[in-house]
């Protein structure tokens, strides 16, 4: 009573709740937060894999703070990472298992939860066929958990209808490093990226989504020329020597262009192409459609930059290419990815410090999932196709052959399909949020109402988890532990700093103890007690393999920072990059592979009538759909809804200004109220919003155009019209998308008096 | 299960830079040093680490931000030009939240960092106005202004700030500086960056790193984005009715001065404690806008610097004589001590509305810099001599109240001067460019924002001022003391909620320098 008093006649001025107090680790902190201990552990939002110490009081996370001495963070976080601590005691944690009861979701107990699930399982796969059960994971599990979720799926509930949200991000990555390489796995390293005497960043807003690669990115500035190719003025093209805006969509066109110019040239590593490669003759007939003033045309890039880059590419002695979801969120995503390898072995820019083409990973463990998750392949990169891998895994696993499938099942799309089709009539979603990840919502909508039974596994009320039948309440980041593999294959640690909350349990408790109820345990997970009993399973099953962590253990990772893979008897310390000299490309014969890919124009469904080309991203204020970020008030604050980036030439024939609302509309539905950014950052006819917002959901506009060998959704591309209160049919465009090369050190004559170079062609 | 290293204080990550390390290294300051911020804009890109890490640092609400970062873009498509700009406290050399500072809050240490003293501080936000980067900011919860202090508790412990350490690009450095050097050239050189004040006006120590090819078109992201500043609602009732009460009791010691020189009437008994009670009701109200009203005599301690302090002490003076003055009217004293105190009274006015208006002459708000202000806060107190003539008519004194209202139509007449002049001034060229875009803004918020509000006042300045007074005095003439009365009570009632209406405009479009800003949030204050 007295002290509210006092705090409202403001005579308390809290004076230690702001104060400071000496925290032996950090040195001086916020005393009212100050930990009793801190724990080691692995960021759990991004690819990047930052080493932290979560700070704990009284049983409470209250800090997170970057490891100096890890070497991918050394020290720093991001905004997302400094606040993480805070998305533990979000209002929407799940907390407890649910049940969908006459319409509502009821609490119950675990046991109801698990015996409901797996009864309903059983009759739904026992009334249709054992494919008619499907799973989607994710790219946030730990490793361990990965593994044991895949065996329960594959193995124990034997449907191969199991794919995880990775296929919304990475699996572009994964086909083209298989066409060229013969495996999965990204081939360089963070200090590679820093290392680099020219760095092509394609497709890549590494500022907004990877701040702490800029860091590497940035080393070494001074001898060092970073190109950046998007049709987007990102905030990391403002930090690029040349800017690239290419046309969207031509990237492969370009990839192409180069590797012909690079041919022509001669500017190519004969002996590289001669002892490690396979269809050098072939691809080059290929490239001869890619003529430099075909490219230029295509591009809409000129040739004299076609030849710059190619020169730039291929006579420094060292070079890498990194991209990340403009190449692969591509209906030709694979083959980019491929064009891109090309690149690097026609030149024997790979295996070597600073070299390399590098695909940087969206979430913490989309590597996880990628090595064992048994989505893609079988875990250990083994191939579904390949008897020989089958028989090798279910010696390993000690599981019957018999029920290691021989192919892969549905991908992501192709799931959602077989639910509209309704060949599937149960659905596991496991920590990921298609109602706001997917593209073409209104469709996955529809068709996720045909299910009989959906069951959603997540830390966080998503939206997706809304509308389940069954919600298993898990864990989350800090709650649990295992490994995380980041970008750079290099696998993390991560560790328990607090217990979950409520009732919720670790993803991996839930997968064993509901194999229980499905009567799988013992066939599946014998003896196993912690994520160790899986760790030490992977350990043998990929022994030998390229993603190999025999030589590894959860004491070491810890040690080292985390040990990048392959790491065993030939590389103890780990490997900082593939495909060196001593080590053969994953093809049978041992060689990498050119892929011969046509570019394929973007084309619209109406021209006319969707005149503009939407482009989707994120911001670094928030992750993903925002579950996590939405929550935590400091981030939130920052990028509050969603915008729409409009180009001023645009804005004015729309007769919009900044802050103004506009409607996007595709032929598969529109979205309102977006707040109008108008800026010189997206070129005229192209314009950006950003895909977290769940009330101002643009996949509602997005199309559902997959790249066939990935299954990645198109992310990138969608025609679309804009609707302003004034203009509400739309605007037409006649001017050509995209303009010429950027050149940041060659700009600044002519610069100042933009306003008056506007074009009245441009304009109808 | 988890090894912690044993601490990193003596630990150095391999950033080659400030960043990453929780240690610092920092050169001992020499003679004239201090130490400062550098920030590199061509590094930052804008992640926001700085903010996010400062407010766990110091356990701050997401709303309380010491660390900010703003946008700024220009150029064309594909040679766009992009800028983030990231500021704490510039640790200036001559700062304008210590000079204003009514209780000695501000202290700039020996390595000059400039440091908020909290159990001081009675929360009345005049630095939140002094400060030309907006850095001040009010802390609700606390009652409180707090600033970035460099975590000089760190510092002083050889440990890294927040913002540098957290900052994955090194944008963000702290480093010795030489201000007699400084200040004697590269200030000019180094101490700008775009949409920031010039650095001569409080000689801001930070140094800029910018890019070459900055465009001179350049706009900030949240250019379109003006808010309006704080009502200050109790300062609009606090200086009008002061002010009231002073111009009031001026005529009022006229009246009894030539009541004893030339044998005017003696002014009525209730005139002095109706001002009196006028000018107490808005000194008690300021209490109000303070985040520790219980505090507030705490607003004295500067009375030698502050013109906060100054016109607390000046008004509470004039405030107790007032009262004095009341009580020999009611008491009957002898009418020459009587005038005298009424001269005591009117000259301690004087002074406290003078420190009053001094207070809005300050760089950071250009609407505000100028002298009318000071002007018109005199000026506004016509509607104290239309109170006076209320109650002479009330008491029958004809004479008086022809006198009085044509004292008044003639300082109502100055007023409407003074707002056609301001009408005027946002035209001006002779301005800075700086100062141009900010009263541009201002500019907006009146016409586009308080729209009504601003006819509202267009319309009732003249009315209330000059029509009315006019008519009561004809009706008076005319002998129709009832139309008299009932003009004369409507003129003080128009005129009064003009004179808020305009004071309140005053406050809500005085747009401030600030930083460039980000395209949701503004410059977050």
């Amino acid at each position: 009573m007295f002290s509210k008093i006092k705090e409202l006649l403001k005579l308390d001025i809290k004076e230690d709740k702001y104060a400071l107090a000496d925290d032996p680790l950090f040195g001086k902190i916020s005393k009212e937060k100050k930990p009793d201990r801190w724990i080691k552990s692995t960021c759990g939002y991004c690819g990047v894999g930052c080493g932290l110490y979560i700070g704990v009081k009284n049983g409470r996370a209250t800090y997170t703070k970057g490891d100096p001495t890890h070497d991918v963070n050394l020290g720093t976080l991001c905004p997302k990472g400094l606040s993480e601590h805070q998305m533990l005691y979000a209002p929407n944690r799940t907390l407890r298992p649910k049940i969908r009861k006459s319409g509502k979701l009821q609490d119950v107990t675990w046991q109801e939860a698990f015996e409901y699930t797996a009864k309903r399982f059983k009759e739904i796969q026992k009334r249709y066929s054992s494919g008619s059960l499907a799973v989607i994971s994710t790219g946030q599990l730990l490793t361990e958990e990965f593994y044991a979720l895949g065996k329960l799926v594959q193995i124990g509930l034997g449907t191969n209808n199991y794919d995880g949200n990775t296929t919304l991000c990475m699996s572009s990555a994964v086909m083209g490093y298989k066409q060229s390489f013969g495996s999965d796995g990204p081939v360089a390293s963070y200090e590679d990226i820093a290392k680099a005497q020219t760095i092509f960043v394609i497709g890549a807003n590494l500022a907004d989504n990877h701040p702490i690669i800029v860091h590497h990115l940035m080393k070494n500035r001074k001898n060092k020329k970073i190109v950046v190719i998007d049709p987007r003025y990102t905030k990391t093209a403002s930090l690029a020597d040349i800017y690239v805006p290419i046309k969207p969509r031509t990237d492969l066109a370009l990839l192409n262009g180069l590797a012909y110019i690079i041919w022509e040239q001669g500017w190519y590593d004969e002996s590289f192409i001669k002892n490690r490669t396979n269809g050098w003759r072939e691809f080059v007939k290929h490239i001869q459609n890619y003529k430099p003033g075909e490219t230029a045309h295509i591009t809409g890039l000129d040739t004299k930059t076609l030849y710059q880059l190619a020169k730039l590419y291929a006579n420094s002695e060292r070079s890498l290419i990194c991209w990340t979801m403009g190449v692969n969120q591509s209906y030709q995503g694979t083959d980019t990815v491929s064009a891109i390898n090309n690149l690097a072995i026609m030149t024997g820019k790979i295996g070597k410090e600073g070299c390399g083409p590098f695909s940087i990973t969206g979430q913490c463990n989309a590597m996880g999932t990628r090595e064992f998750g048994f989505t893609s392949s079988i875990p250990g990169y083994r191939s579904f196709e390949n008897d020989l891998d089958r028989k090798e895994y279910a010696e390993i696993a000690n599981v019957p052959l018999e029920r290691v499938p021989a192919s892969r099942g549905y991908k992501y799309a192709e799931i959602i399909e077989a639910i509209e089709k309704e060949e599937i009539k149960a659905l596991w979603v496991v920590c990921t949020n298609p109602l706001v990840s997917f593209p073409d919502q209104k469709r996955l909508r529809r068709a996720l109402k045909k299910l009989d039974l959906l069951v959603v596994q997540d830390a966080f009320m998503s939206d997706t988890a809304m509308i389940a039948d069954v919600i298993f309440a898990a864990a989350t980041w800090g709650e649990k532990e295992g490994c995380y593999t980041n970008s750079e294959r290099r696998c993390n640690k991560a560790n328990i700093a607090v217990s979950p909350p409520a009732d919720s349990k670790s993803d991996f408790d839930i997968f064993l103890e509901f194999s229980r109820y499905l009567g799988l345990e013992e066939m599946l997970f014998k003896g196993w007690k912690k994520p160790l009993d899986a760790f030490e399973e992977i350990k043998r099953v990929s022994k030998g393999r390229l993603c190999d962590y025999s030589g590894m253990s959860y004491e070491t990772i810890e040690q080292k920072g985390g040990i990048q893979w392959p790491c065993n008897e030939k590389h103890p310390e780990g490997c900082k990059r593939l495909y060196g000299e001593d080590m053969p490309f994953a093809h049978e014969d041992g060689r990498a592979r050119f892929v011969c890919a046509d570019w394929i124009p973007f084309e619209s469904e109406s021209a006319k009538k969707f005149p503009f080309i939407l482009n989707t991203g994120r911001t670094v204020e928030h992750f993903h759909t925002r579950t996590k970020t939405g929550t935590i008030e400091i981030l939130e604050a920052l990028a509050p809804e969603a915008w729409i980036e409009i180009n001023p030439t645009d804005a004015r024939r729309l007769r919009v200004k900044n802050y103004d609302k506009i409607t996007v509309s595709s032929p598969r539905g529109k979205v309102e109220n977006l707040r109008v950014k108008v800026t010189q950052t997206v070129a005229p006819g192209t314009v950006f919003v950003p895909f977290h917002f769940n009330k101002q959901l643009i996949n509602i506009v997005t199309a559902p155009l997959f790249d066939p060998k990935s299954g990645e959704p198109n992310f990138k591309q969608t025609a679309v019209s804009l609707h302003s209160e004034k203009m509400p049919q739309g605007v037409e465009i006649r001017s050509e998308i995209a303009g010429t090369i950027g050149y940041r050190k060659e700009k600044s004559a002519d610069y100042t008096d933009f306003t008056s170079t506007k074009k009245e062609s441009d304009v109808r | 299960m988890s090894s912690a290293v044993e601490s990193f204080i003596n630990y150095k990550a391999k950033t080659d830079m400030q960043c990453g390390s929780y240690t610092i290294d920092l050169p001992p300051l020499g003679e004239n040093q201090q130490y400062r911020f550098h920030f590199d804009a061509t590094k930052c890109i804008g992640c926001r680490c700085c903010e996010v890490a400062c407010n766990e640092q110091n356990n701050n609400p997401a709303e309380v931000k010491w660390r900010r970062v703003g946008e700024i873009e220009g150029g064309e498509f594909p040679h766009t030009f992009r800028m983030f700009l990231s500021m704490g406290c510039n640790h200036c050399i001559d700062p304008w939240c210590l000079k204003g500072c009514p209780t000695k809050s501000y202290i700039k240490l020996e390595n000059g960092i400039v440091v908020h003293d909290d159990e001081a501080c009675i929360g009345c936000q005049y630095c939140t106005w002094n400060c030309p980067y907006d850095v001040p900011v009010f802390h609700k919860e606390r009652g409180i202004v707090t600033k970035c202090h460099m975590c000089y508790e760190r510092i002083e412990n050889s440990q890294t700030p927040a913002c540098v350490q957290a900052c994955p690009e090194g944008a963000i450095e702290i480093e010795a500086v030489d201000t007699q050097k400084w200040l004697e050239d590269s200030i000019d050189k180094e101490g700008n960056a775009p949409g920031l004040i010039d650095a001569r006006v409080t000689n801001s120590t930070t140094r800029y790193t910018l890019p070459k090819n900055i465009p001179q078109n350049y706009v900030s992201a949240d250019e379109e984005l003006i808010k309006p500043a704080h009502a200050e609602t109790p300062l609009v009732f606090m200086t009008v009715l002061t002010q009231i009460a002073f111009v009031g009791f001026f005529a009022l010691f006229l009246g009894d001065a030539a009541h004893l020189m030339f044998g005017l009437n003696e002014p009525s008994k209730y005139m002095a404690p109706t001002l009196f009670m006028l000018g107490a009701l808005g000194l008690s109200l300021s209490a109000l806008h303070l985040g520790r009203p219980l505090k507030g005599y705490g607003a004295l301690k500067n009375v030698k610097n502050s013109w906060l302090s100054k016109e607390a002490l000046f008004l509470g003076v004039f405030t107790l004589l007032a009262a004095a003055v009341s009580v020999m009217y009611l008491s009957g004293a002898g009418k020459t001590l009587r005038l005298i105190a009424e001269a005591a009274t009117v000259a301690a006015g004087a002074i406290g509305i003078y420190s009053q208006a001094m207070i809005y002459k300050i760089p950071a708000k250009p609407t505000w810099n100028r002298n009318s202000t000071i002007y018109r806060f005199f000026s506004t107190g016509y509607i104290g001599t239309l109170v006076l003539a209320l109650i002479a008519l009330v008491e029958g004194d004809y004479a008086i109240v022809n006198i009085l209202l044509a004292l008044s139509i003639l300082l109502g007449s100055l007023q409407i001067y003074l707002f056609l002049e301001s009408q005027r001034f946002y035209e001006r060229s002779d301005m800075n460019e700086a100062d141009k875009r900010i009263v541009q803004k201002s500019k907006t918020l009146l016409e586009e924002k308080f729209k009504g509000q601003y006819r509202f006042r267009m319309v009732t300045l003249p009315l209330g001022a000059v029509v009315l007074p006019l008519t009561a005095d004809i009706a008076l003439n005319a002998g129709s003391v009832g139309f008299a009365a009932l003009f004369l009570a409507s003129a003080v009632i128009i005129s009064f909620l003009s004179e808020l209406a305009g004071r309140s405009l005053f406050y809500l479009t005085a747009v401030k320098h600030s930083m460039p800003g980000g395209f949701f949030v503004g410059t977050q204050r």
